[in-house]
């Protein structure tokens, strides 16, 4: 019984010590590799939004038919796209 | 006293309470005092959030993925080379070294990051110097990385020459990469599964690395029977290994076969808790910290941790890796036998695995494949990215063809390669380490101009960017006056020096005039780096001065002497 009189501090810590030991592993094998996965789906998400919208934009890759059935499932990628494509990229971003 | 220094055990407590101070007292001291980190201001990975680039991460995971970053494989050798002019220069470049520089590059440069709304340092570059300072750091570091890759692919080569079977287990390892790439993104298996499956091969295939070299001593899998052109041979096979790696999609190739590297490497530490570790101060941790770290720190009071700690961790880890050196007899360095890492570590580990006898020969395989591994996947990201600064710099214009994939690809191994098999050891490894330590002295120095910028206390960052860009500049000019000085004393008649500075076969008379040639070239190589690191230094300084002067004019009559960065 004496174990369960104070249970909620060591067990808060115990499991903070576990989720950061969990944390550090997960850092070192796959943080990077999960990030990179990422980036090649932001690529092609770009490539999907750009095919998609490249009508309006000047550039007209597919007929507006077919980009205006696709249109629903852009719209809601629009303002995210918009924040990454305008963002500044420097060849010292891609070191990782 | 004579007892004491010369017992490892006493200076690894030494140097754990010196990097404890450093973390928790100079450290913490610097956060606030300088830096003034606030955990209440708006990161960038929470500003920019997009799930992809921008988002915070917890500190333990950052701090993972940093020292994996950080630690990469230069540095086993560093200490080593360190140890030639004595081992105590060496632990008390480990301990000085990263307690006044080493980690306060690391974090200053991801604290500046994280300031500058996650910029990596090409645009922070161009802040502070305009666009011909960005430039010429362009031009640094395609040098720079030439320079790496001479290194890389010379230390792959000697090692599989030097230990048979590495080889085999390479290639064994390489296939069960690309096999775990095709099940996890093709057949979609579970993550899990698959590292159990590549876990598995990459025991088989250190296994059969052990098996071949045992059954075929002296034929091809094991070693290359060239004699003199055995390790450019060797140099040519990783070549085409890493051309392969920097033009094949990375999931197909790069990505699984880091990943499962990873494994092995890791299991060394435990082994030994031996590292790899480049141990005081290198230029390439500006990079890493300023490229994804800092986008994905979730408050700036954690870049102390991430930043400094993963870098004083690593210091422990070139320290551990200077004792695997120090166990041997000195004789072991007379011959200028630096893949003495792995003897270091075999001494360190057979009595724990059954003696040397039973365990010697997978051990060899084990240590020797570790560091080849190492450094080849280091190497094929070092590659990738040579691709990619190329495409940046002849994007457009007359010599847009060395943009293209496969020529750039061609020129960033070709060059090196032709260095790795031609020069000697230490002509590009002290080339190496000039430039590497010199691009640490470029990131502090911009690191110190945002500080006089913002009126924060300079003096802390500029002492050490000062020193390491005139030490490195200095050695850079030694080395060219070291080659100069061959290629005149053979004009004089003298060929002794241009023959020490190449490797075996065209150390020889017959290939003197080659010879000549390869010194000549180190001495432009060496020049250009000379020439185009002092400019920028130049360009760094009176940014310094100007910031510093702008900063002054504009300060405000306030009772404090300023006001908080805003």
């Amino acid at each position: 019984m004496t174990e369960s009189k104070d249970p909620a501090k060591p067990k808060g810590r115990s499991k903070k010590v576990k989720e950061g030991v969990k944390g550090v592993l997960y850092g070192m094998a796959a943080h990077g590799h999960v990030t990179a996965a990422l980036r090649t789906r932001m690529y092609l998400e770009h490539l999907f939004m750009f095919i998609t919208l490249g009508d309006m934009l000047g550039v007209p890759v597919i007929p507006p038919y077919y980009s205006l059935r696709i249109l629903p499932y852009a719209v809601p990628n629009i303002k995210s796209w918009k924040q990454r494509v305008f963002r500044e990229r420097d060849f010292t971003d891609q070191v990782f | 006293m004579a007892d004491f220094l010369g017992t490892p055990f006493l200076w690894v407590v030494a140097t754990i309470v010196l990097y404890g101070i450093a973390y928790w007292g100079y450290g913490k001291w610097i956060d606030r005092r300088v830096w003034r980190s606030d955990a209440k201001r708006t990161t960038p990975a929470h500003m920019y959030m997009d799930g992809v680039e921008y988002f915070p991460v917890s500190r333990y995971v950052l701090w993972g993925y940093q020292f994996k970053s950080v630690a990469a494989l230069g540095p086993i050798l560093g200490p080593f080379i360190g140890i030639k002019f004595g081992w105590l220069p060496a632990l008390i470049w480990i301990i000085g070294g990263n307690f006044f520089i080493g980690w306060l590059q690391d974090y200053g440069a991801m604290m500046l990051s994280v300031r500058k709304e996650g910029r990596s340092f090409g645009p922070i570059t161009y802040e502070f110097t305009g666009a011909k300072g960005r430039t010429n750091l362009l031009a640094f570091v395609l040098f720079y990385l030439i320079i790496i890759s001479a290194a890389f692919i010379a230390l792959i080569a000697v090692f599989w020459s030097k230990y048979p079977g590495t080889f085999i287990a390479t290639v064994g390892i390489i296939f069960a990469g690309v096999l775990c790439g095709q099940l996890l993104y093709r057949v979609k298996m579970n993550v899990f599964a698959v590292t159990g499956i590549g876990l598995a091969l990459v025991v088989l295939s250190i296994w059969i690395g052990v098996y071949t070299s045992a059954q075929w001593p002296s034929s091809f899998p094991t070693v290359l029977p060239l004699g003199d052109w055995t390790v450019p041979a060797w140099a040519l096979l990783a070549v085409l290994i890493l051309y392969a790696a920097a033009v094949l999609p990375t999931p197909l190739f790069v990505q699984p076969t880091n990943y499962l590297a990873f494994y092995p490497a890791y299991a060394a530490i435990i082994l030994l808790f031996v590292a790899i570790a480049c141990g005081a101060i290198s230029g390439w941790h500006s990079l890493v910290s300023s490229s994804s770290s800092s986008k994905q720190l979730d408050i700036e009071t954690d870049a102390l941790p991430v930043g400094g700690g993963a870098m004083l961790s690593e210091g422990l880890l070139a320290l551990v890796s200077l004792i695997a050196y120090m166990v041997l007899a000195p004789s072991f360095f007379a011959q200028g036998n630096y893949p003495s890492w792995v003897e270091g570590a075999i001494v360190l580990t057979s009595p724990f695995l059954g003696g040397r006898a039973a365990a010697g020969a997978t051990l060899t395989v084990f240590f020797g494949l570790v560091l080849v591994i190492y450094a080849l996947t280091v190497q094929a990201l070092v590659t990738r990215f040579f691709r990619l600064v190329s495409a940046e710099t002849w994007s457009e214009g007359r010599f847009r063809v060395f943009g293209n994939k496969h020529v750039a690809t061609v020129v960033g191994l070709g060059i090196p390669w032709a260095f790795a098999v031609s020069g000697s050891w230490w002509a590009l490894w002290l080339y190496f380490g000039g430039s590497n330590q010199l691009l640490a002295g470029l990131a502090i120095m911009l690191i110190t101009i945002h500080l006089a910028k913002v009126r924060a206390p300079t003096r802390y960052s500029l002492i050490p960017a000062v020193f390491m860009i005139i030490t490195t500049l200095a050695a850079l000019a030694w080395q060219v006056y070291f080659f100069t000085k061959a290629v005149v004393d053979y004009l004089n008649g003298s060929s002794t020096g241009i023959f020490g500075n190449v490797r075996a076969p065209i150390n020889k008379a017959p290939y003197a005039l080659v010879a000549l040639g390869i010194n000549a070239v180190f001495v432009v190589i060496g020049a250009v780096l000379f020439l185009v690191g002092l400019s920028m230094a130049i360009r760094l300084f009176r940014s310094y001065l100007s910031s510093k002067a702008e900063a002054r004019v504009k300060a405000p009559a306030a009772a404090d002497g300023g006001t908080r960065e805003r």
